[in-house]
């Protein structure tokens, strides 16, 4: 696959990480020039540097992270040609089958190719990945990338319909992904008999997953089960998390110095000091305003002297960001059973051998 | 043996044969003496055994029958048990659209004995009578005053329930990852860290876990979470378990995944204190002392702990070395200390996945990684998973489900200095 060496060589395909929104892949080729909005680079600087390294630009205008390319950061930087599978669904998916080094994959429907470097990755060098695409420039583009990837020998890619012309494969594969409905039956043929095979078919609409069954049904494969799977990101932020206590006390302190602007207003006055007393009387307890004034002056240097040494310890808080993707596809699983309608006699394991093996 | 369908073509094609026999798990298809196999009961409970020469599987209720039977089938058949502990495979269950009729539960009374005059003792007689599950449940059907009031769906859920309870049949599962973390899950959520499928599945993805690679483990599922990057290393690369015992770890559950002594060979293991660096571990002696010739076992024993020793030595070296491919740490210690402490180790661009129960662990865990810097990407996740009932007509989601497979928090490594 990729380059595994430690240092960064001419001629490497490197992942370059500007931000979280813009990753590019790129094949390191001295005497070329890298032009972007965190500056200016030579790729010829990228050669002997780590993989994981920043770099920063010639002309000081920021820095980039060259990294080493991995079937996810691929996915990330790469042009989306078709829909493709989602990370959570492609580790679902290949966790489920069982794919496992030297296992043998059909896969139905190359479209941009970002599932097959991950089913490559996983299937290793003594597996295969055979792959199908009936859009024959999409077959070119992915072909060319399998390889300068290197992934030719763990990858055969064809050019042709499945679910017209079918795999051209007969008791060959592992497993096969994400089949559409309609290639079930050649699925069927292609599926090896000797042993447990898996299939997943992966459909967007409700409706599909209902043909997709009835297709599994009528073709003997069994445990039919769907699964929906998401990854859900979260944010995670400190905030200041305020208690009641210093917003009631704030409170408190507004009504004393209110009450403290009234009375001064009434002194003020002076004059009508003796006619409001009724008015006064219904908040201040028949106590004497003079007498007052002090008191509720100390109020206030109490009230404040309890906030000032009051520190809010900030919270570590973890929050669903505003939008999050809701659905990929609807992954329907199914094995097909060894064909195996025999009788068994108590002892009958040697008779068997030679039919399974 | 009675063939009553076509045997399986047993011309190899060409792709088949271009796998060589070396491939890893390469016959892991065909149940094998000292494999672990997990048993699924029609109750949808599992039992695991490992199958040695005298092993009685015993499945309960359901019936019990000598482990030897199985031998050289492959995984995934469905039998009946007959008497003696005889094995017959079932035909796959074939799935029926159902003809829907007029029938609702309008007229449906459930009054127990009223509407099921077949009691328990008469049920119990029929058993020792040798009546198969098929002829109890027809009894019942005949006997059920309501039966034929039932919609289409609800006879056959009826009869569905009913089999799960009367028949002598299991399935025998390979114990791959996804049957294995369902049957661990069913025996206690915990003894796995409360992993799910999904959860596990992401981890292996996100940590890019494949042949060759050179990976470091911390975990506590019993060697689950080992296993199955072992099962995706393919017997090449190394794996590095750093555990927390004076001695190397039982894997009770590694133990049960049938992995080839190749596949397993990648790993090797160090505890805490050996894989501090700034610690020398102190080792008995490994030299024979004194002037006396000892006995050849003891010559023997000193030779082994020699062994132990270098080895120990050796994968402290390896550890030391430093530019690990990736990290994956499923731990009850914390996360933050763990990466601390290992995080130098990992290469310029590697992976590193932790998993918790708790989403309050990683938050703070990535908040110090974030202000510590040297990590690209972080970001915490959960994994969401929904599973639906297909049959037709009758599609709908699980109603009670594991609650969270755990947080995932996934970061790259990266240098801090500009170069």
């Amino acid at each position: 696959m990729w380059s595994r060496r430690r240092n960064i060589e001419a001629g490497d395909m490197v992942i370059l990480w500007l931000t979280r929104d813009a990753v590019h892949p790129l094949v390191v080729t001295p005497g070329k020039e890298l032009n972007n909005r965190f500056g200016v680079y030579r790729h010829a600087d990228f050669i002997g540097k780590l993989y994981g390294s920043k770099i920063s630009s010639r002309n000081g205008r920021g820095f980039i992270h060259v990294l080493r390319p991995t079937p996810e950061l691929w996915t990330l930087a790469l042009p989306h040609r078709t829909q493709i599978l989602y990370a959570a669904d492609i580790a679902f998916i290949t966790g489920m089958l069982g794919l496992k080094p030297g296992s043998i994959a059909i896969e139905a429907g190359t479209g941009s190719g970002s599932f097959s470097h991950s089913l490559a990755r996983t299937l290793g060098t003594r597996g295969k990945l055979h792959t199908f695409e009936f859009h024959e420039t999409r077959v070119n583009r992915a072909r060319e990338e399998f390889q300068v990837h290197g992934l030719s020998e763990v990858i055969t890619i064809s050019h042709r319909n499945v679910c017209k012309d079918g795999f051209g494969l007969e008791n060959a594969a592992d497993a096969n992904l994400p089949a559409p409905w309609d290639a079930i039956p050649y699925a069927h043929i292609a599926l090896k008999k000797d042993r447990v095979a898996r299939i997943c078919c992966f459909s967007p609409c409700m409706e599909q997953v209902l043909r997709t069954v009835a297709a599994l049904n009528e073709a003997a494969f069994s445990d039919v089960t769907m699964f929906e799977t998401l990854l859900r990101p979260s944010e995670v932020q400190q905030i200041p998390l305020q208690s009641i206590d210093a917003v009631t006390e704030k409170l408190k302190m507004g009504e004393v110095q209110k009450e403290a602007r009234r009375l001064r207003q009434i002194e003020a006055a002076g004059v009508g000091h003796k006619r409001k007393r009724e008015d006064l009387d219904s908040t201040i307890d028949s106590a004497d305003t003079a007498n007052n004034i002090p008191l509720l002056q100390q109020d206030m240097k109490h009230y404040s002297q309890s906030h000032s040494g009051t520190t809010i310890n900030p919270l570590t808080v973890v929050k669903a960001p505003p939008e999050v993707r809701g659905h990929t596809s609807y992954l329907t699983f199914a094995t097909l059973l060894p064909v195996a309608s025999v009788t068994l006699e108590p002892r009958g394991g040697d008779v068997w051998q030679d039919v399974w093996r | 043996m009675e063939v009553v369908q076509e045997v399986p073509d047993a011309t190899p094609t060409a792709s088949t044969s271009t796998v060589p026999a070396t491939a890893p798990g390469a016959n892991s298809h065909v149940i094998k003496l000292g494999d672990h196999v997990i048993f699924r009961m029609p109750s949808q409970q599992t039992r695991i055994y490992k199958l040695e020469e005298k092993t009685t599987v015993n499945l309960g209720k359901f019936g019990s029958f000598p482990a030897a039977n199985l031998i050289g089938h492959p995984f995934g058949l469905t039998y009946t048990i007959h008497d003696l502990g005889e094995l017959r495979v079932m035909q796959p269950e074939v799935v029926k659209e159902l003809e829907e009729t007029q029938a609702t539960n309008e007229y449906i009374e459930d009054i127990g004995e009223a509407v099921q005059p077949l009691t328990f003792e008469e049920i119990e007689a029929l058993k020792k009578s040798g009546a198969d599950a098929a002829e109890i449940i027809s009894k019942q059907i005949t006997s059920h005053a309501n039966f034929e009031l039932k919609t289409e769906f609800s006879k056959e859920k009826y009869k569905k329930r009913k089999q799960a309870k009367f028949s002598k049949t299991f399935t025998a599962l390979a114990p791959s990852v996804p049957h294995l973390l369902d049957h661990l899950t069913a025996q206690g959520p915990q003894r796995v860290q409360w992993l799910r499928i999904d959860t596990m599945a992401q981890m292996l993805t996100f940590a890019n876990v494949q042949e060759e690679g050179r990976f470091i483990v911390v975990e506590d599922c019993g060697g689950l979470v080992v296993g199955a990057m072992l099962e995706r290393m393919g017997g090449k690369g190394r794996l590095l378990e750093i555990h927390d015992a004076d001695s190397p770890p039982a894997h009770h559950m590694l133990g049960m995944m049938n992995l080839t002594e190749q596949e397993l060979s990648p790993l090797r293991v160090l505890n805490w204190a050996t894989a501090d660096e700034s610690h020398t571990p102190i080792f008995p002696p490994t030299e024979l002392s004194g002037k006396k010739a000892k006995s050849d076992r003891e010559r023997k024993r000193i030779e082994k702990r020699k062994e132990a020793v270098n080895l120990v030595l050796e994968t402290r070296r390896e550890l030391f070395e430093g530019d690990w491919d990736g990290m994956i740490v499923v731990s009850q210690y914390d996360p933050y200390s763990i990466v601390n402490r290992l995080g130098q180790y990992l290469g310029g661009s590697a992976n590193c996945v932790l998993h918790s129960p708790y989403s309050s662990v990683l938050a703070e865990t990535q908040l110090k990684l974030r202000q510590e810097g040297g990590w690209l990407n972080l970001q915490l996740t959960e994994g969401w998973l929904r599973r639906y009932q297909v049959l037709p007509g009758r599609t709908h989601p699980d109603m009670n489900v594991q609650g969270s497979g755990g947080w995932l928090l996934h970061a790259i490594k990266v240098y801090v200095l500009l170069s």
